[in-house]
């Protein structure tokens, strides 16, 4: 599996509140790779440290097969990247920006450009500054996409869109990577949105790593079972136990990773007894695997 | 590229632009228009000198709008935009920087012409020579000091902004501690004369600015 992101060990430590810790992503290339966190999870801060915005205090990035951020000009040019905050100049208008942008790319393709102006029915002559915010991400989009690139970074890029534009947004990258093969890296705290259109899933919470899968392993491997007769001690189990608590009258309840039906069986040859396997949504498998991360420190 | 930088450091600093070129049109006339009724080359002279500052002032104030103007919107962007470009840093800086030079043509052409102007359209004195070649020179190597000081500044971080003023406070404390023990060192004095009396950094500001001279 070739990588378009791949860092080993990273590390990054701005304040005694917030660290980055040994953070080893692996995004294979044509993934659309869905990065989950709750807020303050540091999902921005390991983005631009992928991008080279920020130096990193230890552990190595490679992007595109690039090391990072000695290569960051070559990086760029074949990565584009959404911002959480709008970051354009707002004195500027529309069409100036676009011409900005594509002073800097050379790949930047003008008529797909035109096109998608038009599609996002954004004025060529209004001001960066007067747009709404749904407009202002249309533009980032447009300006990250008309450059062409092989990477699209984009973080929370439809955080506080109303679903309308929520869903242009998200058509034009869709499209986008189907006609290109282009790798996806998007950060959201929006657990449905990316369960729609991603394809690896990373989750992030207080610096570090939790999971990293395909996203049907996350949606279909997460269960809740209860278990009467539970052994206290569990080895060489074929899942992975996240959590359990008692439930008085029932026996346990169980959070496992990694759940197949047939696992039952193994259950039983250590004395306990399945009798609910409850399946979670992805919000459910999220909220839990946070939950048995942050029990378990 | 360049264009495209130069289009939009045009785009905030044009006010401030349109009106160095108004200021540097109009000082020598004013100071010119002030000398004329002169009794005597020597009152002629002061009355010029009366309007030196003003070159100097001039030139301090569009260095530093220029500056302020070419970084003002990655400030705002809190310097994300120009960080995900894909063009070395330094190159960066320098296409910023190359265009505020740019942008200080104008108000220097201005005080050439008026410069040109004053001193060949009017009988000087006798005595006396016009100087606008020099003058002008002199104002765009002060505009220039001073764009690049301001512009060091102001895409400098907060930690050597810190740093700049902790010396200066430094020097002063060190000055009123060796005034109050009785020392005569003037640490501000050796200072001061370092930076603005030649070949100090800042000593084309100071000095006679003189359009027309002995």
């Amino acid at each position: 599996m070739t990588l378009a992101v791949e860092t080993q060990g990273l590390r990054y430590q701005p304040g005694k509140s917030f660290a980055l810790a040994d953070l080893s992503l692996h995004v294979p290339e044509g993934a659309i790779y869905g990065f989950l966190g709750p807020n303050g999870a540091g999902k921005t801060t390991t983005l631009r440290l992928l991008l080279g915005l920020l130096r990193p205090q230890g552990g190595t990035i490679r992007i595109l097969g690039r090391a990072m951020p000695g290569e960051y000009v070559d990086v760029l040019a074949r990565t584009g990247y959404v911002p959480e905050r709008p970051h354009l100049d707002p004195t500027l208008s529309v069409a100036e920006s676009m011409e900005l942008h594509a002073a800097f790319h050379r790949r930047w393709d003008a008529a797909w450009a035109t096109t998608l102006q038009q599609q996002f029915r954004l004025r060529g002559d209004a001001r960066v500054g007067a747009l709404s915010k749904g407009e202002t991400g249309k533009l980032m989009m447009l300006l990250a996409l008309a450059q062409q690139p092989e990477l699209l970074v984009l973080d929370e890029p439809t955080d506080g869109l109303d679903p309308v534009v929520r869903r242009d947004v998200l058509e034009a990258v869709l499209e986008y990577v189907s006609e290109r093969r282009a790798t996806v890296l998007i950060s959201s705290h929006l657990v449905h949105e990316l369960e729609r259109i991603c394809d690896w899933v990373g989750v992030l919470d207080r610096g570090r790593l939790v999971a990293e899968m395909p996203m049907e392993d996350f949606k279909n491997g997460i269960k809740r079972l209860l278990v009467r007769d539970a052994p206290s001690a569990l080895d060489g189990a074929p899942f992975t136990l996240l959590t359990r608590k008692d439930v008085p009258g029932v026996g346990e309840q169980w959070l496992v990773r990694g759940w197949a039906p047939g696992m039952r069986e193994f259950l039983e040859g250590v004395g306990a007894t399945v009798t609910d396997v409850v399946d979670l949504d992805l919000e459910d498998g999220f909220v839990e695997m946070l939950r048995s991360f942050r029990d378990n420190g | 590229m360049f264009r495209m930088i130069l289009k939009t450091q045009w785009k905030w600093a044009r006010i401030a632009v349109l009106a160095g070129v108004v200021g540097a049109f109009a000082v020598p006339m004013f100071s010119f228009a002030s000398a004329r009724d002169a009794v005597s080359p020597r009152a002629f002279i002061d009355a010029m000198q009366g309007w030196g500052a003003a070159y100097g002032f001039l030139a301090g104030v569009l260095g530093l709008l220029v500056a302020m103007s070419a970084w003002s919107s990655d400030y705002r962007g809190r310097h994300v935009y120009a960080l995900s470009l894909p063009i070395e840093r330094w190159r960066y800086v320098l296409l910023r920087f190359g265009a505020g030079v740019v942008c200080l043509i104008p108000p220097v052409i201005a005080l050439g012409v008026s410069a040109v102007l004053v001193t060949s359209t009017h009988a000087l004195p006798d005595g006396l020579h016009g100087y606008p070649v020099a003058l002008t020179i002199r104002f765009a190597l002060a505009a220039l000091v001073a764009f690049a000081l301001f512009f060091a500044a102001s895409s400098a971080t907060s930690r050597a902004a810190a740093a700049v003023l902790g010396l200066i406070a430094v020097l002063v404390v060190a000055e009123i501690l060796t005034d109050s023990a009785g020392l005569d060192v003037g640490i501000l004095d050796h200072v001061g004369r370092f930076v603005f009396v030649s070949p100090g950094l800042l000593s084309v500001f100071t000095g006679r600015w003189m359009l027309i001279d002995v």
